[in-house]
């Protein structure tokens, strides 16, 4: 009898009670899951050791092949060649799709890819598709992500001879809360309990708090405060984090965002190499996937290249008539992908912005993830802060794996009779969250780089007269109208006493514990009563799941503005 | 001075307390930390009582109540003239004592109060402005009015600082003033005791 690709452990959501009440039994592992690469690490009782695969890999590449019946990963598998993974059969990148709709940029930008991506732009679910036997047999990021998982588990069980439950896992900052019930839904299908989900930079800034607080045993240094800065590139995501260090304490300062990586870069070059590529990339015709894997593959190659000379030679047949023989400088590289730097660039300063940090400062800057050891990064790090060197102390691909290994022994409540687990995060929040009022405004009620865990309230009033509903949208993002922002999802409250508009007192409070459970309460306050005029509401966000695109407009054309609030505005 | 200890904001951890009688735009809605979704109150507590401390014996929160009356130097354990690399530490070690992620298991809903609280302060004290008028207000005996949870939207807040300075100035002084005109009433309770009440009667009904 066939074994089952994956076990449905739960179907349900993990909730925050189980994340927080649970006594640990045993450690945690890390996992670092990378848009193009993955690893895993352990406390292994003296120090963070990473795991290897049964071919020695630290690092697995993150995909999942579609082949015969059953689906295989990139920790088991291994390819004769990287133009196996382009065949169309294996679906890799999940991470750049997991939790986003047809309408987001970045979906967009994944059509190109050799699998199928397609997008019928109403905001629900993209088709995602791998080739199996020339016919598209269509799967989902959640599904791809938890056959990986499921591997990199039994890789964990095998090697540590016990079994895995709870895991802390790498995200990305700039991933919104219905992301991350994605991430965990993928994790509940694999049989891992998610014990936090932390954001990469952070898992870093981890791993630098000990190497600083051993570094101080040593010297019996003061321990005073170190600020960091914090920059990981890979495949998919560009973050940034400030953090200030002391006594094994990490302060996350401030956090910034975005989904630019190694992927943007290669299609930029790949399109500046073929310039009518785009029919080739998007069209998805099955005698074409092979000449768009050949050039995918020659891309890759040269831009790895141009990291360690000043130009590389292009030799490609694309077999489908078409051949590229071009010499690529490194400067010609630099100026297709402008764009790119430019955002890590902004990523940067906006992140010293907010975390009210001068260049001189800053003690240390870690540059970690593949794209790190690209020349142009370097250089526009180092030229920012003036500086001649980066950290050393640091390996550029394990750094986040084995920070979440330090989170996952600390939060299993582990100790070391060495003191090299006497840590902590205090994290801050990625985005802000808040919800849709004066309008199609987002009114922000914990803002960016609140400390977690955090509690904050702002007062609405109703819009109309004897307006006796009002539907509370709750938001998560940076942008000013809704529609930029991450719906989280929205419930009504109901029985507002008849009165004028403007008159009502409704409470609206959001509240982030440490674990990062997000909770809205809102209700209406009521002068002179013992008693809320109606119930309070305490409704856990997220609440919407697929087609959350939909929602919105939905919820509009019902209700035009007969349900909507606005702020109180400040009355001296 | 006692309905200066036992108002609003300070008592936000626990218990009711004297508040507005009248329909006032700024009623005091700090309120309890959320992650309690059961009452753990079990007494039912009389409003505007000071009193109410007592009934709600339960050690743990006591402990808190005491937390919630200390002056942001002594929630960090620093003296007033304490410098900035001091405040740093003593927030660094009680975060090492209170955060949730390493507090003792049976603790956590209590230490995540501290925690935030201990989080107000340090955000105060490191800020040198807003330290500033932190003293200030402290030697006219009202230190207690501030609370970084406690706010209204305000179109340009977080454009600069100054706006969120004056803000918060604004709101101490009304805060001042309704306290002024509610000295005595003890007619209602704070957002936090009603919604206490209220869970305790739900639960009571069940």
């Amino acid at each position: 009898m066939a074994e089952p690709a994956y076990i449905v452990a739960s179907d349900n959501e993990t909730t925050g009670e189980e994340k927080s009440s649970a006594a640990f039994p045993e450690i945690a592992i890390g996992i670092d899951i990378g848009t193009s690469q993955c690893s895993i690490a352990v406390w292994n009782g003296s120090q963070v050791e990473l795991l290897k695969n049964t071919r020695n890999q630290k690092m697995m590449q993150s995909f999942v092949m579609f082949k015969d019946d059953t689906p295989s990963g990139g920790v088991s598998s291994h390819l004769s060649h990287e133009h196996e993974m382009l065949s169309g059969a294996a679906i890799f990148n999940m991470k750049r799709l997991i939790g986003r709709v047809d309408t987001d940029p970045v979906v967009h930008a994944s059509k190109s890819l050799p699998f199928l991506v397609q997008t019928l732009d109403i905001g629900v679910r993209p088709f995602i598709a791998a080739l199996v036997n020339n016919v598209w047999r269509s799967t989902t990021p959640e599904e791809v992500l938890a056959i990986f998982l499921v591997e990199l588990r039994a890789m964990a069980e095998v090697q540590l001879r016990r079994p895995i439950r709870n895991v802390v896992l790498t995200i990305p900052v700039s991933f919104s809360r219905f992301q991350l019930t994605r991430i965990e839904r993928a994790c509940a299908m694999a049989g891992l309990q998610v014990l936090r989900l932390m954001p990469e930079p952070t898992a870093v800034a981890l791993l630098y708090a000990q190497q600083q607080q051993q570094t101080e045993h040593e010297n019996m240094g003061s321990g005073s405060e170190k600020i960091a800065l914090i920059f990981n590139m890979g495949a998919g995501y560009c973050d940034v984090a400030v953090t200030a260090t002391a006594g094994g304490v990490s302060q996350i300062k401030s956090l910034a965002g975005s989904a630019i990586g190694g992927e943007d870069l290669l299609q930029n070059m790949m399109r500046h190499l073929l310039p009518n590529a785009e029919s080739l990339l998007s069209d998805h015709r099955i005698n074409e996937i092979k000449s768009m894997a050949l050039l995918r593959v020659a891309t890759q190659e040269a831009i790895h290249k141009l990291s360690f000379q000043t130009s590389v030679q292009v030799d490609v047949d694309l077999g489908n008539g078409s051949k590229i023989r071009k010499v690529v400088g490194r400067e010609e590289f630099e100026a297709v992908n402008q764009k790119v730097f430019d955002r890590c660039e902004s990523l940067i300063t906006q992140c010293l912005h907010d975390a009210k940090v001068e260049i001189e400062d800053v003690s240390d800057i870690i540059a970690v993830g593949g794209c790190s050891c690209i020349p142009k990064i370097k250089n526009l790090i180092l030229k920012i802060f003036k500086r001649e060197e980066l950290y050393k102390g640091m390996n550029p691909s394990e750094a986040a794996a084995c920070g979440a290994a330090l989170e996952g022994a600390v939060a299993s409540g582990v100790s070391d009779p060495f003191g090299n687990l006497d840590l902590l995060t205090i994290q801050a929040t990625p985005l802000a969250v808040g919800i849709r009022a004066d309008g199609n405004n987002f009114i922000p009620i914990i803002p960016r780089n609140t400390t977690m865990p955090a509690r904050r309230d702002l007062i609405f009033t109703t819009v109309h007269d004897n307006q006796t509903q009002a539907l509370i949208i709750v938001y998560e993002g940076e942008g000013n109208k809704v529609e930029e922002n991450h719906l989280l999802g929205y419930f009504k409250i109901t029985g507002i006493p008849p009165a004028p508009k403007g008159v009502p007192e409704i409470s609206v409070c959001m509240d982030i514990d440490a674990s990062n459970a997000l909770r809205v309460f809102a209700g209406v306050l009521q002068p002179r009563s013992s008693h809320p005029a109606i119930p309070f509401m305490e409704v856990r966000m997220p609440t919407v799941d697929d087609g959350h695109g939909w929602c919105a407009e939905a919820l509009h054309r019902a209700h035009g503005a007969s349900l909507d609030l606005v702020t109180v505005q400040k009355k001296i | 001075m006692q309905s200066l200890t036992i108002s609003g904001s300070d008592s936000r951890f626990l218990f009711p307390t004297t508040s507005m009688s009248m329909p006032d735009p700024k009623p005091s809605v700090a309120f309890f930390p959320a992650h309690i979704s059961k009452p753990i109150f079990s007494t039912r507590v009389s409003p505007g009582s000071v009193k109410a401390k007592a009934a709600v014996n339960d050690g743990l929160v006591a402990e808190v109540a005491e937390a919630a009356e200390l002056s942001f130097y002594e929630l960090l354990g620093i003296s007033e003239s304490g410098s900035l690399v001091e405040i740093k530490q003593a927030y660094k070690q009680l975060a090492r004592k209170y955060h949730p992620d390493v507090s003792p298991p049976d603790r956590v809903k209590e230490y995540t109060r501290r925690f935030i609280r201990v989080q107000e302060a340090y955000e105060t004290l490191s800020d040198p402005r807003r330290r500033a008028m932190y003293d200030r207000d402290m030697a006219k005996g009202i230190h207690l009015a501030f609370s970084a949870g406690r706010r209204r939207y305000q179109n340009d807040e977080g454009m600069d600082e100054k706006g969120e300075w004056k803000s918060r100035w604004q709101a101490q002084v009304s805060e001042l003033k309704r306290r002024s005109m509610n000295k005595d009433s003890k007619g209602s309770m704070s957002w936090g005791a009603r919604m206490r009440r209220q869970r305790e009667e739900s639960c009571n009904g069940l």
